[in-house]
């Protein structure tokens, strides 16, 4: 590994700052009704709908998209791959700062957020929450520590307080140093980990709603949909790595990994594949496909979203197609795409309350939706100016 | 639609929780739970309701609970509406609704309210255990323990517990089976009281099966066959009567399957925890293939390296 990962440090304020920090501008005086005036105030959230566009969104696609972290880690770290090395610390931040955001957002979502603690001290084990909880904590803990070496590496030996905190300059290094020491010893324990608890996490939040059987509709309630909800969240890694790849390259005027991200990405089809068959074997098995060809706005969404899965399995076979960065980004896009839908059909477009009651999120959820995603976008410009995150230009 | 929905839910039911890691034996998710003989309930007799509300003016001074306006209503109806409110709500326990059924046009009053189920979602679901069915019978929610999650909302097939959306600070309100106020001294529930037309029977759940099987043995021609809530969702702990010629269905109370709705969740999430031995599993077998990896990197003089793949 000759390559080393090396802070960017480019100018910082930039117009894109401007325009991340008007989103979250916008958002925070939303959230602000939203903590002191009620969600009734910002929301259109209603007894029918309790979950909207934070949980499907912010929680539910967040974890799914966070997925490049495991991914890449298991690829490289555990099944050897190392040509593939300078995607994994990209892919781990952003995982990481994937899954702080779900974190915040359930903070949002909660209505007695300050309780948020009772997690880890009140169990009851036949909740699926309370093992989304302990998954998102733990693995949250674990990404922090496999971006450890990151901070590491950047101030061992290099440890330059301001002013007065200059005399805590000693203390700070030797604590690097014991941080390297254990990060050297332990970091295949969390490798792993993070693998065994993505799993954990990815399927159990497919499992959440199936204890609505008489509200989700049939297309998507299924036995089978915590390995779905698995096996789309592996096939999604490698097209968030690329997507990721390709925007960074843009933004941060750097020259696109074409070479790197077009290699791994022969890994989608396989993924993807292993998804549609599970995915088609159960409707045919369940004999509900003929539900999805009714003209009912869940049938119709089935249909795209099942349509923005299939498409790239087909053309990302195809050699040309994975080594041209635009129809690449393209193909993964789709892929995104299609979890993001699958999400919110399972969460919100497949619960049927009755008729009497609909939801569609409001400015205010949009806006504070935006606002994570532009804050996520923010802790990732900042972590990789000044953190060695991506490696130079090769 | 039924028809079909029974038809997946007994498929589903077939193929168990194929849970995503399941390398486990096959695990027995705890069996149904047997309800208590003890356990307080309530019948409401449709046949004999009159649609009075006086049963939802008891509740609300029971719980102190704000009257609610529909006044507001001017723009959906063409006119202010200021009778009652038209579902549950935070401030809303009970609710009695005309319901017509589209076969017969027969038309009944129905009662609303917390089933206090005998295996209830709510509790299955919550996170922290802030729902629990008490000794007494009823479903009792600890708002100092609440999260505010309203996965209890999600969970409750028969869409009970309300959330307070216009306050800082919400919880989650519901029926309580006047277990505090009322049932703890040995009074049976405020609605039950009210009730001038004895549609509301309050009493111990074997008795009112009881009572209510009587009934329909004494009036066969005025009552459905069947008692609502005996069985369904797993037995709940609020009983409906109907009328002969009145489904069910027609009146709001959903043809639910006899398992509770828990069922699938709890034995995915049993399968996969189990002793811990899945994610374990996983973990080894993913620990295995790493080292093998790099032991076979070592030997090829590829340490850190790549080969070709």
């Amino acid at each position: 590994m000759s390559i080393k990962a090396a802070p960017l440090h480019q100018k910082f304020v930039t117009p894109n700052l401007w325009i991340l920090l008007f989103f979250m501008g916008s958002g925070a005086v939303f959230a602000y009704f939203r903590f002191f005036h009620g969600f009734g105030s910002v929301t259109n959230l209603n007894p029918a709908y309790p979950f909207g566009v934070w949980i499907a969104f912010d929680v539910a696609c967040g974890v799914a998209l966070a997925a490049g972290g495991f991914t890449t880690a298991a690829i490289v770290e555990i099944f050897g791959r190392d040509k593939y090395h300078a995607l994994v610390r990209p892919a781990i931040l952003t995982a990481f700062i994937g899954y702080f955001l779900v974190g915040l957002a359930v903070f949002f979502d909660l209505g007695k957020y300050y309780n948020i603690w009772h997690a880890l001290v009140y169990w009851n084990g036949t909740s699926v929450l309370f093992e989304v909880a302990w998954c998102v904590m733990l693995y949250l803990s674990v990404l922090a520590i496999e971006n450890l070496p990151n901070v590491v590496e950047q101030f061992k030996g290099n440890v330059r307080l301001p002013g007065p905190l200059a005399a805590l300059n000693g203390l700070a290094d030797w604590l690097l140093h014991r941080l390297d020491w254990f990060c050297n010893k332990t970091m295949a324990f969390f490798v792993i980990a993070g693998v065994v608890l993505s799993f954990g996490h990815q399927s159990s939040l497919g499992t959440m709603m199936l204890i609505a059987p008489y509200k989700l509709h049939e297309l998507w309630y299924t036995p089978l949909s915590p390995l779905l909800f698995l096996t789309s969240a592996v096939s999604v890694g490698i097209p968030m790595v690329v997507f990721e790849g390709t925007l960074a390259a843009k933004f941060f005027g750097r020259k696109p990994e074409t070479e790197l991200l077009s290699g791994i990405a022969k890994y989608i089809p396989l993924f993807l594949g292993t998804y549609l068959l599970l995915r088609v074997g159960d409707l045919a098995y369940r004999g509900v496909l003929a539900s999805a060809f009714d003209g009912s706005l869940q049938g119709n969404a089935f249909l795209l979203e099942f349509a923005l899965f299939a498409v790239p399995y087909f053309l990302l076979k195809r050699r040309k197609i994975r080594r041209n960065p635009t129809t690449l980004f393209l193909c993964s896009l789709s892929v995104i795409l299609a979890v993001v839908l699958n999400r919110f059909n399972v969460f919100l477009i497949g619960m049927d309350m009755g008729p009497e009651w609909s939801y569609f999120p409001s400015v205010g959820e949009w806006a504070v939706t935006f606002a994570f995603v532009a804050f996520g976008v923010l802790l990732y410009k900042i972590a990789v100016n000044y953190l060695p995150i991506l490696e130079k230009e090769h | 639609m039924d028809i079909s929905r029974r038809k997946f839910l007994k498929i589903t039911a077939a193929a168990g929780g194929t849970a995503a890691c399941s390398v486990a034996t096959p695990a027995q998710a705890r069996g149904p739970k047997e309800p208590d003989p003890n356990w307080y309930g309530m019948l409401n007799d449709s046949t004999r309701c009159i649609g009075c509300k006086a049963c939802q003016v008891a509740c609300k001074k029971e719980n102190k609970l704000e009257a609610e306006s529909t006044l507001g209503d001017r723009e959906q109806f063409g006119q202010p509406i200021y009778d009652s409110p038209r579902s549950l709500s935070e401030n809303t326990y009970t609710l009695i609704k005309l319901h017509r059924d589209e076969q017969s046009g027969e038309t009944t009053f129905v009662k609303r309210q917390c089933m206090h189920c005998v295996d209830a979602a709510c509790q299955s679901a919550c996170i922290v255990g802030a729902l629990k069915k008490q000794p007494n019978g009823a479903v009792k929610y600890d708002a100092d323990m609440c999260m505010g999650c309203r996965y209890c909302m999600v969970a409750c097939p028969f869409n009970i517990p309300q959330f307070e959306w216009q306050k800082a600070i919400p919880s989650i309100k519901k029926c309580t089976l006047c277990s505090e106020t009322r049932l703890d001294k040995g009074q049976p529930t405020a609605c039950t009281s009210a009730c001038p037309a004895g549609a509301i029977t309050f009493g111990k759940r074997n008795d009112l099966l009881q009572i209510a099987r009587e009934r329909i043995a004494a009036e066969p021609g005025r009552y459905a066959e069947t008692i609502y809530g005996e069985h369904e969702v797993g037995g709940t702990g609020v009983f409906y009567l109907s009328k002969k010629k009145v489904s069910y269905a027609a009146l709001g109370l959903p043809d639910f399957d006899y398992r509770p709705v828990s069922g699938l969740t709890e034995s995915i999430q049993h399968r996969i925890f189990q002793y811990f031995i899945p994610p374990i599993a996983v973990y080894g077998v993913l620990g295995a293939i790493m080292v093998y990896n790099q032991r076979r990197k070592k030997n090829a003089g590829i340490e850190g390296g790549d080969d070709e793949y």
